[in-house]
């Protein structure tokens, strides 16, 4: 039997937790030194990934979420109690250090995604032309430097939106974590650290700028617990 | 002309950002990280195009590999990647 860990608070309540968690398993609250991991028993050596599991980990965690802001564990942590408390331990210091980081705060978040272009007719005629003047090894030389400069040119793009953005919501966040070209057809994804008490203007501010930006597509989602903004390595 | 956001609804679209922050993020035990791919979704294989998260669940697995020498039930899950629930 392991323990499925879901987020960790120097505040957290019993009566917080308005759900059960991954497996329809009861939720509770382990303390160490003070600071209180959520879990709940799990019997299995893996969680699955799928939407059941996903979604009861995102209720307990937003369940808490709603009372106060807990530093949220990866989805499919599972530990031993001695383990989790070897680690609240060993980390102490650096995890008071991420409470307050992000106390009173919420997890915002922006994706950009590029629209699909019309294909250049005139440059699609003239890439034929030279296509049927030239030999294999051109072609191939010539379609490189095409998707260099194709990706030099997202780049660039996806830089500027990122200027763009950051200029628009930079009076009500507090921190940002920015991507840009993650991947895929995403040019951008930037998570916002916002206080709760600022969280009005932050959607007034990115609704306004996405009526500036019609060229582009926008999701945006939140309020999340900070996972972007749980990072004990520093 | 179509957009990538057009092949999803409103509640697929929120499914999948659930998914793209509980997978990719957090705080992380270190060696304690146990997910499988068996089972996943329909849905979800759909991130790999619009939020990349399977990219994610490779490394994961990959470190996994790399620490427990576990190659075959990454290839047992792997195998089942295609199968819906």
């Amino acid at each position: 039997m392991s323990l499925y860990a879901y987020c960790l608070g120097d505040d957290i309540k019993l009566e917080m937790i308005g759900s059960s968690g991954v497996a329809e398993a009861p939720v509770y609250l382990i303390d160490t030194r003070g600071l209180a991991a959520v879990v709940s028993d799990f019997d299995g050596a893996m969680v699955p990934v799928n939407r059941g599991a996903v979604l009861s980990h995102e209720r307990v965690v937003a369940s808490i979420l709603a009372a106060t802001t807990p530093l949220p564990f990866r989805f499919g942590t599972l530990v031993s109690q001695e383990k989790l408390e070897s680690y609240v331990e060993s980390n102490f210091e650096k995890l008071l250090l991420q409470l307050n980081r992000v106390r009173g705060s919420v997890e915002m978040s922006v994706k950009i995604i590029w629209r699909p272009e019309k294909k250049d007719d005139e440059g699609a005629e003239r890439a034929s032309i030279v296509s049927a003047e030239t030999g294999p090894g051109s072609r191939f030389l010539m379609a490189k430097r095409r998707e260099l400069e194709e990706s030099e040119s997202l780049k660039e793009h996806g830089e500027e939106i990122a200027s763009w953005l950051a200029s628009i919501v930079e009076c009500c966040v507090r921190e940002s974590v920015v991507q840009v070209r993650p991947g895929g057809s995403l040019a951008l994804s930037a998570a916002h650290l916002v206080e709760r008490h600022r969280l009005e203007e932050y959607r007034h501010r990115v609704s306004a700028g996405l009526a500036e930006r019609i060229a582009l597509r926008f999701l945006t989602s939140g309020p999340w617990p900070p996972y972007s903004f749980c990072d004990l390595s520093g | 002309m179509t957009d990538i956001l057009d092949d999803f609804d409103e509640n697929e679209l929120s499914l999948l950002e659930t998914f793209d922050h509980v997978l990719s993020r957090g705080l992380v035990i270190s060696g304690q990280i146990t997910i499988s791919v068996a089972g996943v979704d329909l849905i979800y294989l759909g991130l790999n195009v619009l939020l990349s998260s399977v990219e994610t669940i490779k490394e994961i697995l990959l470190s996994r590999e790399e620490a427990h020498a576990e190659i075959s039930a990454i290839g047992s899950a792997a195998n089942q990647l295609q199968k819906p629930e």
